[in-house]
This record gives structure tokens, C-alpha cells and sequence, in this order.
């Protein structure tokens, strides 16, 4: 039934709104700016004669976007999936950001998904849903950059483990992809060590298991390994990494 | 490179740039180019309002229309969403970087099709604006302006405008066929016409150009409409003109229209070029037999729109060394002396030319775009550095000036700004009409540092 989409606008939530729309699905599109959220559900609502809302919020500073989702999914089939792609990183987050810059980064990687999950909970758990949680590869062992998006991904797989310890498995689907490079806006103009994955791709993979269980894993696939080398490496060689 | 980074304020949340290697489609021009691909409308904002950019397609002009080394090139390949469809009258609105061929895909199940579409279906909606590129008949269709109902602009400090004939007329008129240099253009409404049923193609072989103008100028009113000549010396200007007319009865054969059939937007070359005397020869002569007898076949509408869909290794064998498209369009009155002059340089310096196609206009310029009355002849001459060829394109281009020739700059990477000057006699007028959304030049591409546009 219907899939929330935190992050919709662009990069994977946007990929992901393609292909559940294209199975049918009802979609609630979530991102900051109404006019990218219009074009795109017009698009889906044109291309595949799904019903698609959209809700225009600033994770960064809406006081209780749980409550907004909520009310937007008043006039929607009910809720089964809750995928929160949404997400922000900065290439200067190298420890030369001020309170504000941080405090943002926090609120859009840690805050709005915490925030929206525990707000969705209730409503979810009642109808056994998927949460889907999107972490990442530099979360896997903390370097000079990416410092606070970093740490954000990190908490949140703490926040998926408290899920699934506090939810028996017939109650509530939780499951963490850890990505590693995707050719969206975030990894544009960036020289990446291996080739990015298109989010089209990773997209069918993530909307393919929803419904299928709780557990944590990498997408693509082949980064696991990178984490377990990077996880490896003896900390004198690790520590001269750079780029 | 990556991100500036210098630029990140709130409303610049997301601004990447790249940093990449660009090639024209004939691979005349090559730059190491600032990319950015905005995602999302604010993004279109982001860049400092002094950065001088340029919009960009799919890059699928001949030339280096979209791109240069002093510009920030703004992808539009992810603003490529349908916005509104209204399946009874016929309206289509889309955003500017959705390709003409996906469009088609959509269109033609559901009843309506867009009319003019330029030969290769990656060319995207705000490129053929921007171009004001021709069909497969452009005396019987026009240019693409004749589709655009409305307009939504983006100009830098001003946000995005709505433009059409009666809003910012002005604006709305030079910015189709505007090369980009008037902002870009981020979504447009589009007037879609009833398709026929299949296209049943018939094929006239004419002798030389001067019997194919006559069999063009009969045949204005056909769908598709279009001439395939020889160009070598002892054959030159003879081949076949195709002609099809609706056909609501036949049957067509199954077609697959997957987009992956669709010609790729950069085709990687070949490591020599396959186009030799000896080559051009055989593929000449091959396609007499195929084409220079009189016949018919019918056609489903998508394969007669997108014939190059079938020419990949045709534009992979002009190899690194490219090609170039040399495309004017001669009135009528001088029409039979200019094809006599080209015989006579063609006999006289014995280019290699892979490919000789004539088409009939009966529009009138706007601008700086490619319409008027008369028969356009496109030639393409593969490797255009080597001597012998630079030195037809240059005689070329004196006969297609002393004939009152108008060419098409979206296409012929061999002009410079003395000849276009010459051969459009407003130009000026037109390049200051131009100019007056562009007075700091913050718009520009190779293109246009070429003809000092
Ligand atoms: C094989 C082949 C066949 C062709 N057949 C035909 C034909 O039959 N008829 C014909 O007329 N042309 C034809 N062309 C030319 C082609 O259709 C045009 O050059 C067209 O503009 C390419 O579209 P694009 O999206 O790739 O634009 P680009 O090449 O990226 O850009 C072309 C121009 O449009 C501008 N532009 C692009 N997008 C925007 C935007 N959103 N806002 C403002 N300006 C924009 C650019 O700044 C540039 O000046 C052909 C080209 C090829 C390679
Ligand atoms: N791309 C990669 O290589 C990569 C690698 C590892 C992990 N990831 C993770 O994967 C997820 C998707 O990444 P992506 O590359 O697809 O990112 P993206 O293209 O930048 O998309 C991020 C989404 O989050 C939304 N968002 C950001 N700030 C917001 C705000 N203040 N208010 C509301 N919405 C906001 C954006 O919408 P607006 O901008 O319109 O607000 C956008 O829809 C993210 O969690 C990212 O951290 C990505």
C-alpha cells in the first residue's frame, strides 16, 4: 500500500518513488521544496496512474514533522513502508564547521529520521510495515572527514538496533542499508575509488525486500568487503589515508 | 573537481560541480568543461550570478553548442518529468531536459505525437527549442516553435518566467531558437497532433539535385519528406527522394522501440576511419540497389521518425578524427545554379562525402535559426582537417554565400563569424536582439566565442 519517501526529491528517493510507483504503490514524497515534489509526482501519477501526495517541510527546522506526515496521510491508503533516504553532506565537514552547520547536519541525517519514526511508530507497528533506514560507507570507520554526517550514520544504526530489539519480527520489517557510492548530486565531481552504483539500481534491490524481514546490509554489495578491508587495515597504515 | 566550496550558503545546500571532457557529436571541438547537473530547481540558482554557464541537452549538437571552456555547462538531464498531459486536446507539458524519443514513447500509445522531431530522439525538449530544429518536413510542419504553446525560463537573479506569445512576447521569441543565450529554459507546453496509423514510404529516384528540388517541391504536403543523394564525383546529386503519406490501413511491422534502441547521445568512434574513397564507394552503391528503384514500403510512425536509430556504426566509422555536417539552405530561384557549381567543385576536387540529404522549407527565419524558402542540402565529409576536405568545405561555403545560402550554425562546425555575417543579412540585428538578455555575456558556449555571438 502506501510508501512514505523522506527524501524523495532527488538521487535514491527518487529513484525509489520510480519504482514503487511503477508496482503500483500510493506514495506520500517528502523533501524541502514543493516545486520539485510536484514535477516529480506528476510525473509517477502520469506514467504509472498511481495516487502520489507530496509534503514540502525543512527537516532542518520543522519542529514536528512526525505530526505533518501524519496528518498528510490522512487522505492516503494506509501506510505500510517508511524509507528515509533523505540526507545531507557537505564537502568542508572536515572539522572546521561552526554550531549551525553541524546542528544542521545532525537535524537532517540523525534528527528527522529519529524524530519521523518515532511519530510513524504506533501506525506502523499496527500494520507490520518496513522501516527502511539508509546508512552509509563512511560510517564504517570515522575519518578526518565527513566528521559530523559520519557520526550520524553511525547513531543511526544504533537507532535501528533499538528498533529491532524493542519489535518482535512479526511486528515491525526494520532494515539498514549501508550504501556505499551512489552517482547521485551527493558524489557528483567527486573522484571516487570505485565506480558509483546507479541509484535506479539500488533502488529495485531496497523496494524488492521491503515486507522481507528486518536486517542490516551493504548495497552494493561489493562494499562489504571494502568495509571489512577498511576495517582491517592496522591503524598506522589507516591513519595516512586521505581523499 | 569538486564542490566550490566557497558556495555553501542555505539556498546553495547541494551545488556540485565536475570537471569533464566534452566532444562535439562531430568531434570538431573538444574541452575539459565545468558540468553541473542541477537536480532540483533550486539548484538552478546556485551557481555565484556572475559565473558565466551555458545550458545543456543531451549534447547532441554537431557542434559545440552546450558546452566550452569558459562556461559552467548546466545538465539538464534530470529535469526530464511530464508535468501535464491533457489526452483531449492535445496538450503536452514537460520539463526542458526530457529527450524527444521518450517523449515520442509516451506520446504515441496514447494517440498523439509531436509532429517535428530532429533525427536523433536524445535531442531533448529545451535543445530543440533552443535550436528550433526541423522535422522530417519542415515545408509542410515548420520548426519546432510552431509546437511551443508556453514556456517556463529560468534567468539568473530573476528566477524562473513565464514566457508565450502574449507574456514577454519578446523574450518568448528569442529564446526559441536562442542557443541557449537567453536563460534556460526549464519546462514548455507543447501542441501534439494526431499520428497516423503507419507511414507508407514511397521512393522516387531522381538523376541530379535539380530533379530532386522538382520532386520535393511537388510532394510538400507529405508526411516525411526527404532526399538520400550519392556524393561522388561521376554520381553526384543522383539517389532517391522518400515520400510518405498517412496510411490508415496498413498493418506496419512489429517495432521495438525500447530506448535502448535509440541512437546512443556520445558513440564511441572507431579507432581508424572507415570512410575512405573506397568505403563511401561501396556503401553508395549498396544503398542504390536498397533505395534507387522505384517501390513502396509501409513504415510504424517511431522508425520513420527515428531512421538514424539504425546508423550507430555509420557515425562510430568517421572515427576519432569526426566528420562535419555542412547544411544550407538555397532559395529556390538559385537553387539549380548552386547545385550545378557544387557539381562542378565536387568534379574538381574530389572530396570524400559520406552522405548527401536534401529537404524542403517553406518557413521564414527567426532569428538566427535555420528555416526560410528553399531546398537545404547537409553534406558529411568525414576526417574535415585533412587538406583536400578542408579545402571543399571552404569552396563550399564561397558557392553556398554567392547563392544567397542561409546555413545552419546548430550544425556547421567549419563557419566562422565572418561567413555567417555574410550569409545572414540582419545578422547583427538578430545578435543584438540576442544580446539584450545577454548584456554580460554571462551566456556563452564554444558556439559562440566561434561566430562572436
Ligand atoms: C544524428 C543527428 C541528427 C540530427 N537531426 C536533426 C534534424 O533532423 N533536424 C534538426 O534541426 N537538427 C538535427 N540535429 C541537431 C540537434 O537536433 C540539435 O542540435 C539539438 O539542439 C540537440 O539537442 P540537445 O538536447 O542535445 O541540445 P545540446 O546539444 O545540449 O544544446 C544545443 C543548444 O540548445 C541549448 N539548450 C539545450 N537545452 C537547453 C535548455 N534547457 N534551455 C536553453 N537552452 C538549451 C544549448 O545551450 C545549445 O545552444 C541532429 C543532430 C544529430 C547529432
Ligand atoms: N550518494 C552516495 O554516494 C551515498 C553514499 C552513502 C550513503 N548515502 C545516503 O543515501 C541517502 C540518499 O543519498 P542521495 O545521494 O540520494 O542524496 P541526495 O540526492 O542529496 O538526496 C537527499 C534527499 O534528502 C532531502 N533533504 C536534504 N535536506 C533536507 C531538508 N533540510 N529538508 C527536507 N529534505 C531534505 C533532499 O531534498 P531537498 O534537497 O529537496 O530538501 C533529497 O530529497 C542519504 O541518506 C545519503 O546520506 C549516499
Amino acid at each position: 500500500m502506501t510508501a512514505i519517501i523522506v527524501g524523495a526529491s532527488s538521487g535514491l528517493g527518487r529513484a525509489l518513488a520510480g519504482e514503487l510507483a511503477q508496482r503500483g504503490h500510493p506514495l506520500l514524497l517528502i523533501a524541502s521544496d514543493a516545486r520539485d515534489l510536484q514535477a516529480l509526482a506528476a510525473d509517477l501519477a502520469l506514467r504509472h496512474e498511481v495516487e502520489v501526495a507530496t509534503l514540502a517541510m525543512d527537516l532542518a527546522r520543522e519542529v514536528d514533522p512526525g505530526a505533518r506526515i501524519l496528518a498528510a496521510l490522512a487522505s492516503l491508503p494506509p501506510a505500510t513502508a517508511l524509507l528515509l533516504p533523505v540526507g545531507l553532506s557537505r564537502r568542508d565537514d572536515a572539522f572546521g564547521l561552526g554550531a549551525g552547520a553541524i546542528g544542521e547536519l545532525l537535524a537532517i541525517n540523525l534528527h528527522a529520521p529519529l524524530a519521523i519514526v518515532h511519530a510513524l511508530l504506533p501506525m506502523l507497528c499496527e500494520r507490520h510495515a518496513t522501516v527502511v533506514l539508509f546508512g552509509s560507507i563512511a560510517a564504517v570507520r570515522g575519518r578526518g572527514h565527513n566528521v559530523v554526517y559520519a557520526s550520524a550514520k553511525r547513531a543511526l544504526e544504533s537507532a535501528y538496533e533499538s528498533l529491532r530489539q524493542a519489535h518482535a519480527p512479526d511486528v515491525l520489517h526494520v532494515q539498514l542499508y549501508r550504501l556505499g557510492f551512489l552517482a547521485t548530486n551527493l558524489t557528483w565531481g567527486l573522484r571516487l575509488p570505485l565506480s558509483p552504483a546507479a541509484p535506479a539500481t539500488v533502488a529495485r534491490r531496497v523496494v524488492a525486500r521491503l515486507g522481507k524481514g528486518s536486517f542490516k546490509r551493504y548495497l552494493p554489495r561489493r562494499f562489504a568487503l571494502v568495509a571489512l578491508l577498511l576495517r582491517a587495515l592496522p591503524w598506522f597504515v589507516f591513519r595516512r589515508l586521505r581523499g | 573537481m569538486g564542490a566550490m566550496s566557497m558556495t555553501h550558503g542555505a539556498d546553495r545546500r547541494g551545488l556540485a560541480l565536475a570537471s569533464a571532457q566534452l566532444s562535439s557529436f562531430d568531434r570538431q571541438f573538444t574541452a575539459q568543461a565545468q558540468v553541473q547537473r542541477p537536480d532540483r530547481y533550486r539548484l538552478l540558482d546556485a551557481l555565484p550570478l556572475d559565473t558565466p554557464r551555458i545550458a545543456r541537452g543531451s549534447g547532441v549538437s554537431y557542434v559545440a553548442a552546450s558546452f566550452g571552456s569558459e562556461a559552467v555547462s548546466q545538465d539538464m538531464g534530470s529535469f526530464d518529468r511530464l508535468l501535464a498531459f491533457d489526452i483531449r486536446t492535445g496538450l503536452v507539458c514537460v520539463e526542458a531536459g526530457m529527450a524527444i524519443g521518450d517523449l515520442q514513447r509516451f506520446l504515441l500509445p496514447r494517440g498523439w505525437y509531436l509532429p517535428i522531431a530532429p533525427g536523433h530522439p536524445r535531442a531533448t525538449i529545451g535543445g530543440c527549442i533552443a535550436a528550433d530544429v526541423h522535422g522530417k518536413n519542415p515545408a509542410r510542419d515548420g520548426t519546432f516553435r510552431a509546437l511551443v504553446e508556453e514556456l517556463q525560463l529560468h534567468v539568473p537573479g530573476h528566477g524562473l518566467l513565464s514566457l508565450d506569445a502574449h507574456h514577454d512576447a519578446d523574450l518568448f521569441a528569442a529564446t526559441c531558437g536562442g542557443l541557449g543565450l537567453t536563460g534556460t529554459i526549464t519546462r514548455a507546453t507543447l501542441r501534439l497532433r494526431r499520428p497516423p496509423g503507419a507511414i507508407a514510404l514511397r521512393r522516387v529516384p531522381v538523376a541530379n539535385l535539380a530533379e530532386a528540388a522538382r520532386v520535393l517541391r511537388e510532394a510538400a504536403n507529405a508526411q516525411v519528406l526527404y532526399g538520400w543523394h550519392d556524393g561522388q564525383s561521376a554520381r553526384f546529386g543522383s539517389g532517391v527522394i522518400h515520400l510518405g503519406l498517412a496510411d490508415e490501413e496498413a498493418t506496419p511491422p512489429a517495432l521495438d522501440t525500447s530506448p535502448a534502441r535509440d541512437l546512443p547521445a556520445s558513440i564511441a568512434p572507431l579507432p581508424f576511419t572507415v570512410w575512405n574513397a573506397r568505403a563511401i564507394a561501396l556503401a553508395n552503391s549498396w544503398l542504390r540497389r536498397r533505395w534507387c528503384a522505384p517501390g513502396m514500403s509501409v513504415a510504424p510512425l517511431a522508425s520513420a521518425l527515428f531512421p538514424l536509430n539504425d546508423a550507430r556504426w555509420y557515425f562510430a566509422g568517421f572515427g576519432s578524427a569526426g566528420l562535419v555536417e555542412l547544411q544550407w539552405l538555397v532559395p529556390h530561384p538559385r537553387f539549380e545554379a548552386f547545385a550545378a557549381a557544387l557539381g562542378e567543385c565536387v568534379a574538381r576536387e574530389q572530396p570524400r562525402i559520406a552522405l548527401v540529404s536534401s529537404k524542403l522549407f517553406d518557413g521564414h527565419a527567426h532569428g538566427l535559426a535555420f528555416d526560410g524558402k528553399g531546398i537545404a542540402l547537409a553534406l558529411h565529409l568525414p576526417s574535415p582537417a585533412a587538406p583536400r576536405q578542408r579545402a571543399f568545405c571552404e569552396q563550399f561555403t564561397q558557392i553556398a554565400l554567392a547563392h544567397e545560402g542561409r546555413p545552419n550554425l546548430i550544425k556547421d562546425a567549419t563557419l566562422d563569424a565572418d561567413s555567417v555575417r555574410r550569409a545572414i543579412a540582419d545578422f547583427e540585428v538578430r545578435r543584438l536582439a540576442l544580446a539584450r538578455y545577454n548584456a554580460d555575456g554571462r551566456f556563452r558556449s564554444e558556439l559562440t566565442r566561434r561566430l562572436a555571438l
